[in-house]
This record gives C-alpha cells, structure tokens and sequence, in this order.
C-alpha cells in the first residue's frame, strides 16, 4: 500500500471522526429551541438614499466605521468615498486597473484599499498632506484575482485570493506577514471577528474556514454548501458565520458546536447569493441575490420576513452600517441605494 | 465534493495534519450554542434600528422637511 493510499484512509477515518463528535454534541436543534419563539414582524425597509455617480457595474462596498461614509468600487475604474446622509461624493478615485472587485474601508477611516483582476491589493492615503489621495502601497505576491479585502488596522490588512489563500499584509513593508492555504478553491470572500483574533473565508470548494491571525493555523473547516460561497460574514457575538452561496441558499454555522446550525433557503429562490450581511443584533440576516433583489430573513426562525426591490440588475454587495441604522446595497446597476 | 484529497502527497500528509488538529476541538453542545445566539438576539433587539424601526426626526437618512411660513 502506497504511502497516498494509507494517507487517503487516515484521512477518511478522521473526516468520520470529526463528523461523529460533532454529531455527539447534537442533543437539541436550534429550531426545536425556537420552536416557542415567535418569527419577527414583516421588515419592510424604504429606500432613503440613492447614490449615482458610478458609470458601470459596482462589484463592492464597504462602510466607514463612522456609519456615514463608505467607499464603492466599480468597473468603472473608480473608488468613490460616499457621503451617505447627504449623497456627496467626498473623493472620488480613479484605479490604475479598472477591474477592481473589492474595496475595503479602515477603520481609523485614514485609507481605503481596493484589488481586482491585477492580483494586487491597493491603499490609497485618504488623509495626505496635499489634500490629493494617492495610491500608498501596491501589495503584490497573489498569483490570483483579489476577491475581498479587510483592513485590521492602519499597518495590516487580510487580502483573499483567486489563488486559493488569504494573507496577511504588513502595509509599511509591503510584506507578506502569513499566508494562510489550505482552501482548494478560490476564495471568494472573508470577514473579520468583531474581537480580531481570527478571520473566516469563504471558498470555490464549498467550505468556509476559520483561521487564527497570528499563528496562521485553520482551526476549522466547514462544510454543507453545495456550490461556492461567495460571501461570508461573522454573527454580531462573534460566535457564529453566516455563508450566501451559489447553491441559493444561506447558512450559519456555530463556532463552538463546530457545525451548521440551521439554512436560509426557499424553494422559489433559484438563483446564487452574492453578498451577506447580519443586522446589529443578528436576527436579521441581509442577503443580495443574483436575481435584483435582496431577502431579509430571521436568522432564528429561517424564514423570508422581508424584501428589497429596486435595483434593475444583480445585487453584488451588501452592507449594514456599524450603529445599524442603516443597509447599503451595491449593483451592476450602477447604484447603491441606503434602506432603512 | 471531498475537500480533503488531492495526488500531491506533501498536499494529502499536511491535509491529514490538519484533520488532525480540528478533530481535537472541543465542541459545545448545540442547546448552550442555541440558547447564546438566541440570548444575544434578545438583549441586542431593541437597539436594533431595522428591528425596530427608526423614528422619522432621529433618521439621519431622511430628509428633514422643512416648513416655510409665508
């Protein structure tokens, strides 16, 4: 016997244990806990602003951790800083590659990085000398398309890839500090715990990970999905990750039961989900849909409470401010529209 | 789709090595993990604005109307 085929069975024999012991601690559902809870009223969120301005489709947006501001990319070649109360657009910065298909907002809200099909990651300075915004580091060392990015602070960011693996930037030196491999497929999104210390992906072979930032291991796999995840997010507690997927549906996985906890699906939904984003107490989960519009669905119950219409093509990105006031969803319409 | 193989075998022994280490993980029961998402909802939901609703004066997205007395 081969030393792939022994390995191959040790894998197997693992992948049962780990599928027993999580079937061990499963004494209740969730939705026999809530069985006695009642789904939340109808959410019927109007939309108050319409940002215009973006000549061709929005693939990204991020908030600004003010609530009030929040940066846009399009293929327009453009990253726009949004005044969202008064719909002023505040910068408005032209990319050297116009196939940009995120954009990330630091929290100090000094920078904004953005990265595409060029495999590399961008920060502009939005607070230099000259009042100009210019491009402040160029982070190149994927050998695939950038797909999502999210700064830690105003030196680190984590940067997901076409090729496979997340990594973390060290944006004075322009360095890699970790590269995190290990998903099969591209990754497609990430999103950062509230306290920091870990990250989760989501990837092209179904499953999503979560990793710890400062030893670079994965701590754990899940899986379920039957497509790619394309978006990913964390529960507000920290706790729990919400996954949209290819495969139409949505699902949250608790973090220390290490499994899927309960789906977001419906029959009559038939197309993939491109973006996610969980309200500011969690019970309701924001979803945007390749078919225009965006469900809102009770995350404990898993039903559809509500809908957003408007756009007239694919939602792509999705986001709640951080004093959950508002949702922003972005088009290939070329809008972004500020419901509440 | 099986996630963990692959015809490298450096790729399928660092495969097994992380099976390794999440087989190892201590996991909760799924009644203490419910009843923490559900307790978080419960102490979060009225400071929820799209839970529940935002009054018109304290909407910083809405335009205020103004009254002009002529």
């Amino acid at each position: 016997m081969g030393e792939m085929e022994q390995l191959r069975k040790e894998a197997e024999s693992l992948k049962d244990d780990i599928t027993a012991a999580r079937k061990a601690v499963q004494d209740l559902t969730l939705q026999d806990h809530v069985a006695g809870t009642a789904v939340v009223g109808r959410v019927q969120l109007k939309t108050r602003k319409t940002l215009r301005g973006h000549l061709a489709k929005i693939y990204a947006m991020h908030w600004g951790t003010d609530s009030k501001l929040c940066v846009s990319a399009s293929q327009d070649g453009k990253l726009i800083v949004w005044d969202s109360y008064t719909t002023n657009k505040v910068h408005a910065i032209p990319l050297k590659s116009s196939w940009v298909m995120t954009c990330s907002y630091a929290p100090s809200g000094n920078m904004v990085a953005c990265g595409g099909l060029d495999n590399m990651c961008s920060i502009y300075n939005l607070k230099g000398k000259d009042g100009n915004v210019k491009v402040m580091r160029e982070l190149a060392a994927h050998t695939g398309y950038l797909s999502c990015c999210r700064f830690l602070n105003d030196n680190e960011i984590i940067t997901s890839s076409g090729d496979c693996t997340c990594v973390l930037w060290d944006i004075e030196t322009g360095s890699q500090k970790t590269v995190f491999a290990g998903h099969l497929g591209d990754c497609m999104s990430l999103g950062v715990a509230p306290d920091f210390n870990t990250f989760i992906s989501g990837a092209c072979d179904f499953t999503a990970k979560l990793w710890d930032i400062r030893d670079g291991q994965c701590r754990q796999t899940f899986g379920g999905h039957e497509s790619d995840i394309n978006a990913i997010g964390f529960f507000p507690n920290g706790n729990a990750v919400i996954t949209g997927s290819d495969d139409a549906s949505c699902k949250l996985y608790d973090l220390r039961s290490d499994q899927e906890l309960i789906t977001y699906q419906d029959s009559s939904i038939m197309c993939g989900v491109t973006s996610i984003a969980p309200s500011l107490s969690g019970r309701l989960i924001l979803a945007g849909y390749d078919d225009f519009n965006c469900n809102i669905w009770d995350s404990l119950k898993a039903e559809r409470v509500g809908v957003l219409s408007g756009h007239d093509n694919r939602v792509s990105c999705i986001g709640v401010t951080p004093d959950g006031m508002a949702c922003c969803t972005g088009s290939w319409d070329s809008f972004l529209k500020i419901w509440n | 789709m099986d996630v963990y193989c692959s015809n490298n075998v450096l790729q399928a022994r660092r495969a097994v090595e992380q099976l390794r280490l999440e087989t190892e993980l201590q996991r909760i029961k799924i009644s203490a993990a419910a009843e923490q998402l559900v307790q978080y909802c419960q102490e979060h939901r009225r400071a929820d604005p799209l839970l529940t609703g935002i009054a018109a004066s304290s909407n910083p997205f809405k335009d205020k109307k103004t009254c002009v007395l002529l």
